[in-house]
C-alpha cells in the first residue's frame, strides 16, 4: 500500500461528513483557518502519486444525478478528486462532479436557468490551472483532473463566503428563511469563524412585487437566480439588476408588481432570504412543521406538492419535484390557496329549517332525512353532480349509489351532454406533458393555457424558447408569454385549417412532431362532436396521430374531471337537471342553480360554504384535499394521490364514507367499507385508476367513429377561466386570492 | 345481428377493460377496433367504455338497471366468442327486464 492510497483514505472519511445531506453533521467540523489552509500553493506541494483508480469505494451521484449519452463518442472522462467518471461532452465541471458524487456549494447556480457564474462560491481546483475556476461555467475537458476538496479550493470557498457576508445583515433570527437558508448552510460548512470586515453595510430599499413575494432586499446577494427565472422560465421581463458594483440591487425597474402566475417560484429559488412568502411571514419555522407529499387540485395538472402544516393548520404549499408533471415548480395558485382551507368551512351537518335558517343536526339525522327523501322520489328525478374537487372513490361511490337507486343522472361538473367519454385517448392528454417539448408545432383550439393549466404552459414556453416551436391559437385574445399566431377566434378557422384552406395547415402538415391542444371548455359546446370531428381531420390530415407520435391532446380544466370521464360520468340529456326533484351536489360549487327547479330537495356534500349552499336543504360536510386520502388523474392520465396532512375540520368525514354510510341508512348498502375496498370496485370500471404514480397511455387513437351529422356553429371560442385565481370552493374562500384577483388582474 | 342494436334497451352501461399490448387482450383489442363503429352507430347513446390498463386481463362488463353489474373475462376467447358473451349480456338484461 502506498503512501498516497493512505493518504486519500485519512481523507475521505472528512469529505463525506462534510458532503452529507444531513446538516447536522455540519457540526462536527470546527470551521478554522489552518496554516495550510492560508498556502495557496499547499495542493501543489503534494505531489502523490495518483491512487489505482480500482481502490476508490464507489460513490453514488448527488440527488441521483444521472447521465445520457446521446452519441458513446461524445463521452469523456475526467477525474474528481481522483475518482474516474464518464459524462457527456459538454457538461460543466460542477456537473461532472455531481455526477462523480461530490456535492459543490453554490449559490447563483440552478440547473434548469442559464448559467451566470457570479457568486464564485463554486469554485474548485483544476490541475495545470493557474487559479481556481467557477465549475458552473467552466465546461469540462478529457482527462481534466478536478480537486474540490484541497486547501485551494478551501481557501477559495471561505474567501467567497466573506465577501458575500460583508454585505449580509446579520439578522437571521428574524429571517423566514432561517433553517433552510443556503447562505446560513454554507457559510456553516464553507465559511470562516471571523469576518474582516469592520465599515457600515449597505442597505437596499425593498421593493413591492405584489400580494405573494415579500421582499427584503437588503439580503440579496446578487446571485440573479430570480432574474433568470423571471425571464427564462416565467417569460415575464419583471426582474432586472439595477446599478453596478456596489450599488448594484435587483428591481422591476420602475415601480410594478410581478405579474407572473409562476412568481411564487422565485421564494424557492432564491437562496437568501431576500424573496420570501408574504403570506407565511413570520407565521412558523421550517422545523416545526410537518411535511405530506400530496397533490395540487385547483387545476387539471396535478402538480406534485408538499403540504407543510403544524398541528391542524396548513402553513404553506411547497413544490416537490416531478420531471413529468410540474418539474420543481407550481403556479402560484397552487402555492397559495392553502389559507382558502382555514376560512368558510363547513364543520357539521346542517339542515334547513321552516325558517329558511340553517340548523346543526346530527349524522343520524341528516343522513335519515337524505335517505328518506330520496326513497321518496322517482328514480329518474335523481340527479348527482360531484364536483370540481372530488377524487376518484367518492365519485365512483356517487356513481354506485345513485345507480342503485336507478338513477343514471349522475356526472360531474365542466362535462357537457354527452360527451362522449368512450376512448380515453379522447379526452387526455396523450402526448403526455413532458412529451410536449418533443413538438414543433402547437395549434392550441380555445384554450388558454396560461391561466388554464400554469405548468402546461410552462412546458409549451419551455419547448418554444428551446427550439422555436410554431405556436398557433384560436380563441378570444389573450395573453401568451410567448410567440405565437392568433388565427382566429370561432370555429370557422378550424373549418378552415381542416380543408386546406388555411395556411397554417400546410404548417401542420411539414411538422415533424404536430400536437394539437383542445380545450376543456369546448367539452361544454352544443357543437363539441362536430368541432371533435373536424380536430380529427385536421390530425388526419397533418399525420398528427401516428404509432410513434400522438400529438392529439385535451387539455381539461379541473382536477377531478380526468377521473370522471374514466368512471362515466357523464351528463345523459339536457332536460335531467330542469326535471329533478333531488340533487345531490358533491362539491358541486358551478352549477348553474337556476336550473334547478324550486321544488327539489337540494343536498351539499362538500368542505365549503360556497355558492351551492345557498339553495342546499341539507349540508354534509366533507374533507378537503389536504384532509383525505383521494385519488385524482391528472389530465394526462396519470393517477396520483392526496394524503392526509391535517385532521379533518369539526365532524366533517370523508366523501366517500359519507355516501357509503347514506347508502345503508338508505336501505341499499353499497359492497365496500375500506379505501382499498372502493379502489378494487374502482378496478371493474377503469383499472388505470388504480395504477399509482402511472400514466396509463390509451390507445385506439384512431379508432373510426359514428358520423357526425351536425354542423360546427359560428360561435366563438369562449374564455373557460375568468380569474385564474379564484376558480373553485377553496380558491373563492381564500383570502390572497382575492387580494391577488385584486391587485393582479387590474386591467 | 338485431340484437346489437338492442343493446341500449337493457343495458345501461357497457365496459371494455384490457391491456394495451398483452397478448392475451389482443382479440378484445381486435374486437373494440372492427365492433365500436358499429355498436356506437346502433347504440349512439349507450356508453361503451373502453377502459385500458397495462397488466389487465380482459373483460367485458355490463350494467343494467338499479346498478346491477355483471362481468366476464375475455382471455383465450375468439372474437366470434366475444361477440356471443356480449350477446349472453343482453339476454340477461333482456331477462332482468322482465
Amino acid at each position: 500500500m502506498g503512501l498516497g492510497l493512505l493518504a486519500s483514505k485519512a481523507v475521505r472519511p472528512a469529505s463525506r461528513i462534510l458532503h452529507s445531506p444531513n446538516p447536522r453533521n455540519f457540526l462536527l467540523r470546527t470551521i478554522v483557518s489552518k496554516p495550510e489552509l492560508k498556502k495557496p500553493e499547499g495542493a501543489a506541494a503534494q505531489t502523490q502519486p495518483e491512487p489505482p483508480p480500482v481502490d476508490l469505494p464507489p460513490r453514488t451521484p448527488v440527488a441521483g444525478a444521472r447521465v445520457h449519452f446521446d452519441n458513446p463518442d461524445d463521452a469523456i472522462e475526467v477525474f474528481v478528486d481522483g475518482y474516474p467518471v464518464k459524462i457527456p461532452k459538454g457538461m460543466t465541471v460542477l456537473q461532472a462532479c455531481e455526477v462523480a458524487g461530490v456535492d459543490i456549494p453554490r449559490f447563483c447556480y440552478h440547473s434548469r436557468l442559464s448559467i451566470a457564474g457570479n457568486c464564485r462560491m463554486c469554485l474548485v481546483e483544476v490541475e495545470k490551472s493557474p487559479k481556481p475556476v467557477a465549475s458552473c461555467a467552466m465546461p469540462a475537458l478529457p482527462g481534466m483532473k478536478i480537486k474540490t476538496d484541497t486547501p485551494v479550493a478551501k481557501k477559495a470557498r471561505e474567501g467567497v463566503m466573506e465577501f458575500l457576508l460583508m454585505n449580509h445583515p446579520l439578522d437571521c433570527p428574524i429571517c423566514d428563511q432561517g433553517g433552510e437558508c443556503d447562505l446560513q448552510d454554507q457559510s456553516m460548512a464553507f465559511g470562516s469563524d471571523r469576518g474582516r470586515f469592520t465599515e457600515m453595510k449597505r442597505s437596499v430599499v425593498d421593493k413591492n412585487l405584489g400580494p405573494l413575494v415579500k421582499t427584503v432586499m437588503t439580503r440579496c446577494i446578487q446571485c440573479t437566480r430570480c432574474v433568470r427565472f423571471a425571464t427564462e422560465v416565467a417569460g415575464v421581463q419583471d426582474l432586472g439588476m439595477l446599478g453596478r458594483g456596489s450599488g448594484e440591487e435587483i428591481g422591476t425597474y420602475v415601480e410594478k408588481l410581478m405579474t407572473s402566475e409562476l412568481s411564487g417560484n422565485v421564494i424557492d429559488i432564491c437562496p437568501v432570504g431576500a424573496l420570501t412568502s408574504k403570506p407565511f411571514a413570520f407565521k412558523a419555522r421550517n422545523w416545526e412543521l410537518k411535511g405530506t407529499e400530496s397533490i395540487d387540485v385547483t387545476d387539471a395538472v396535478g402538480s406534485n406538492i408538499r403540504i407543510d402544516s403544524r398541528g391542524p393548520e396548513v402553513m404553506r404549499i411547497v413544490p416537490r419535484l416531478n420531471e413529468d408533471i410540474n418539474e420543481e415548480w407550481i403556479s402560484d395558485k397552487t402555492r397559495f390557496c392553502y389559507d382558502g382551507l382555514k376560512r368558510q368551512r363547513l364543520n357539521d351537518p346542517m339542515i334547513r329549517g321552516r325558517d329558511g335558517r340553517f340548523k346543526a343536526v346530527s349524522w343520524r339525522d341528516a343522513l335519515a332525512v337524505v335517505a328518506e327523501i330520496a326513497h321518496q322520489t322517482k328514480p329518474e328525478e335523481i340527479v348527482g353532480i360531484s364536483g370540481r374537487l372530488s377524487d376518484t372513490e367518492s365519485m365512483m361511490a356517487l356513481k354506485d349509489f345513485l345507480n342503485r337507486m336507478g338513477s343514471d343522472n349522475v356526472w360531474c361538473e365542466g362535462i357537457g351532454v354527452n360527451t362522449n367519454a368512450d376512448l380515453r385517448s379522447g379526452y387526455i392528454m396523450n402526448t403526455s406533458i413532458a412529451g410536449l417539448e418533443k413538438a414543433d408545432v402547437f395549434l392550441l383550439v380555445g384554450t388558454q393555457p396560461r391561466v388554464e393549466a400554469a405548468m402546461v404552459n410552462a412546458r409549451i414556453r419551455k419547448t418554444v424558447k428551446a427550439t422555436q416551436a410554431k405556436v398557433g391559437y384560436i380563441g378570444p385574445p389573450t395573453d401568451f408569454n410567448y410567440d405565437h399566431q392568433h388565427l382566429g377566434a370561432d370555429p370557422q378557422t378550424l373549418l378552415d385549417i381542416a380543408e386546406g384552406r388555411h395556411p397554417f395547415s400546410k404548417t401542420i402538415s411539414n411538422a415533424k412532431n404536430p400536437c394539437i391542444i383542445v380545450g376543456g371548455g369546448v367539452l361544454e359546446r352544443k357543437d363539441k362532436d362536430a368541432i371533435l370531428a373536424t380536430i380529427e381531420t385536421i390530425a388526419k390530415n397533418g399525420k398528427v396521430v401516428r404509432p410513434d407520435w400522438n400529438g392529439l391532446n385535451m387539455l381539461l380544466l379541473h382536477a377531478a374531471q380526468t377521473a370522471a370521464l374514466d368512471l362515466g360520468l357523464v351528463p345523459r340529456s339536457e332536460k335531467s337537471l330542469e326535471s329533478a326533484k333531488f340533487v345531490y351536489l358533491m362539491g358541486a360549487d358551478d352549477v348553474n342553480l337556476e336550473q334547478i327547479p324550486n321544488d327539489a330537495f337540494v343536498v351539499y356534500q362538500g368542505h365549503h360554504g360556497d355558492k351551492s349552499v345557498y339553495r342546499a336543504n341539507v349540508i354534509l360536510p366533507a374533507a378537503a384535499f389536504s384532509e383525505k386520502e383521494g385519488t385524482y388523474e391528472n389530465t394526462e392520465g396519470c393517477v396520483q394521490q392526496t394524503l392526509p396532512a391535517v385532521p379533518t375540520v369539526g365532524d366533517a368525514r370523508d366523501d366517500w364514507k359519507i355516501i357509503r354510510a347514506l347508502s345503508e341508512v338508505a336501505g341499499m348498502r353499497l359492497p365496500y367499507d375500506t379505501i382499498s375496498a372502493i379502489r378494487a370496485r374502482i378496478k371493474t370500471v377503469a383499472p388505470n385508476l388504480v395504477h399509482m404514480d402511472e400514466r396509463e397511455p390509451a390507445i385506439f387513437s384512431s379508432l373510426p367513429k359514428p358520423d357526425i351529422t351536425e354542423k360546427v356553429s359560428k360561435t366563438p371560442f369562449g374564455i373557460a377561466v375568468e380569474n385564474f385565481y379564484m376558480t373553485d370552493a377553496i380558491t373563492r374562500a381564500s383570502k390572497i386570492m382575492a387580494q391577488c384577483s385584486a391587485a393582479l388582474l387590474k386591467k | 345481428m338485431a340484437w346489437r342494436g338492442n343493446i341500449s334497451k337493457y343495458l345501461k352501461e357497457l365496459r371494455f377493460l384490457m391491456c394495451q399490448t398483452s397478448p392475451a387482450s389482443s382479440t378484445a383489442r381486435a374486437f373494440v377496433e372492427k365492433n365500436y363503429k358499429e355498436l356506437k352507430t346502433l347504440n349512439p347513446k349507450l356508453p361503451i367504455l373502453i377502459r385500458e390498463c397495462s397488466g389487465t386481463e380482459p373483460q367485458l362488463w355490463a350494467r343494467y338497471d338499479m346498478g346491477v353489474e355483471k362481468g366476464i373475462k375475455l382471455e383465450g376467447l375468439t372474437e366470434e366468442q366475444i361477440s356471443k358473451a356480449l350477446q349472453d349480456l343482453v339476454k340477461a338484461g333482456e331477462s332482468l327486464k322482465r
